[in-house]
């Protein structure tokens, strides 16, 4: 116990290193990732017929892909046209696609599922298009992806452990390390999943709070 | 009355697919008037309603609103439909209730009133807000007015969507079955405020199963007979005297 508490006190800028790594992927992936899949998720709803064409490729193409290969392919497929990015840019990339993909499918269902009477309704108001997505549609179906949309959050920390793959210092490549120097195998992993743990329950809360927050009768 | 009528329907023809559902309609409204349409279900009725207020394509005729063609633009032999924008410059003249009350869920009652008021008339948001709880207090919402649709009955939503519509100040206002979704003990308070409304002056087209309601509220009564108009004229003549013996088998069918 003593041995593993010292070697845990060493290791202690390696794992904070790691964790800080981590969230920054998910953060900036999240982000990036919501964004982008909200306007893929519109335009593969209302685009016109090219437009929802490319996205409906795009989506499932990305959600056919193993995140573990787009994360290869978004650092390896660059450097054929002589473009090397970080491995970091590359990691953020490949869970920026995926995340997109699963949120333009969850944002087009739930703009599906809005009743159509709610669109007559606002262009019988004489509101045009643009604004009825802003005023009447998206605030719906926001509401109605957020847990699903949280449900992505968590299941894109779990992903970003892939980025390990094309040596990106986050939290799992920090662990095999420390455990490649100690031989702590079981402890150090049990640290790792605990401080995932952390991070996904935070999210989880986090996502409960804000379902409070929007929620109405 | 004035010389031309508000609204202008001529020679109107739509079909889905195969089925012709108006087969030519032609109906003047005047400022001030009140019509109702009645019919049988599948007669054409909503959707004639649905084609003033550029819900639905049309096929053929044209619908005149102030004298000016709505919904098209014609090109020599051909007839483009409008942008979206040009259409919702359109709609706001009109305006429209419908059967399943249709607010917006995630908007109190007064959100969904001062909408249009901000978004499509450019109204500052105090202002949007006053002339909106001026609209619900008339249609004697306004102890509701921080209300969600969910918190209200049927007769109460259907009420802020008419307040909806006519804070809007539309030329024309289009009533679509208003009171079929609405539980029979509902039914009147409903009816009652659009008879209100309807003492105001306010030009309404009315789709209505409601035979006393549209025989009470109307200028003229408008039968639809399976896409055509079968007879027109004053409430009284139409539900007394009809001529036709469609019109009076209908009339015989819709009063027990």
């Amino acid at each position: 116990m003593d041995y593993f508490l010292n070697e845990l006190w060493i290791s202690r800028f390696a794992l904070t290193e790691g964790f800080l790594r981590t969230i920054e992927i998910s953060v900036l992936s999240i982000t990036f990732g919501t964004l982008a899949g909200l306007a893929i998720g519109v335009a593969l709803t209302y685009g016109r017929l090219p437009l929802r064409l490319l996205s409906r490729v795009y989506v499932d193409v990305i959600r056919g892909t193993p995140v573990l290969v787009l994360v290869l392919a978004c650092f390896y497929i660059p450097t054929v046209f002589r473009i090397s990015l970080e491995a970091l840019t590359a990691g953020v990339l490949a869970l920026t696609l995926f995340c997109a993909a699963h949120v333009a499918e969850i944002l087009r269902g739930a703009l599906i599922a809005i009743p159509p009477g709610q669109t007559e309704a606002a262009r019988s108001i004489g509101l045009t298009f643009p604004k009825i997505l802003g005023f009447v549609l998206l605030p719906q179906a926001l509401r109605a992806i957020l847990p699903t949309w949280i449900n992505t959050g968590a299941e894109l920390v779990k992903a970003s452990t892939l980025v390990s793959i094309i040596g990106v210092g986050e939290l799992l490549l920090k662990t095999q390390e420390i455990v490649g120097r100690n031989f702590l195998t079981l402890d150090f992993y049990l640290v790792a999943g605990l401080l995932y743990l952390i991070v996904n329950y935070a999210i989880e809360r986090l996502g409960a709070a804000v379902e409070r927050r929007v929620s109405q009768p | 009355m004035h010389p031309q009528p508000l609204l202008q329907i001529k020679a109107l023809t739509k079909r889905f697919h195969k089925l012709e559902v108006l087969k030519g309609i032609d109906l003047d409204v005047h400022q001030g008037e009140v019509v109702s349409i009645i019919g049988s279900s599948g007669s054409g009725k909503t959707t004639l309603l649905r084609c003033v207020n550029l819900l639905e394509e049309f096929d053929g005729g044209e619908i005149l609103l102030d004298g000016g063609a709505i919904g098209y633009r014609v090109h020599g032999e051909r007839r483009h439909r409008l942008r979206d924008r040009e259409l919702s410059r359109q709609r706001a003249m009109t305006g429209m209730v419908f059967q399943a009350f249709n607010l917006f869920p995630h908007l109190t009652a007064l959100g969904n009133v001062t909408l249009g008021l901000t978004q499509v008339k450019g109204m500052a948001r105090a202002e949007a807000r006053a002339l909106a709880a001026d609209w619900l207090g008339r249609v004697g919402l306004a102890a509701r007015a921080g209300s969600y649709p969910s918190q209200l009955s049927g007769g109460q939503q259907q009420r802020v969507a008419i307040a909806r519509a006519l804070a809007m100040n539309p030329k024309l206002v289009l009533l679509d079955e208003i009171t079929s979704a609405l539980d029979p003990e509902l039914v009147q308070e409903v009816l009652q405020t659009v008879k209100a409304i309807a003492g105001q002056g306010t030009t309404l087209l009315i789709v209505t199963h409601e035979m006393r309601f549209a025989r009470d509220v109307s200028n003229r009564v408008v039968f639809m007979d399976s896409g055509r108009i079968g007879e027109m004229g004053p409430a009284a003549d139409v539900f007394n005297n009809p001529r036709s013996p469609r019109l009076a088998e209908f009339l015989r069918s819709s009063r027990d």
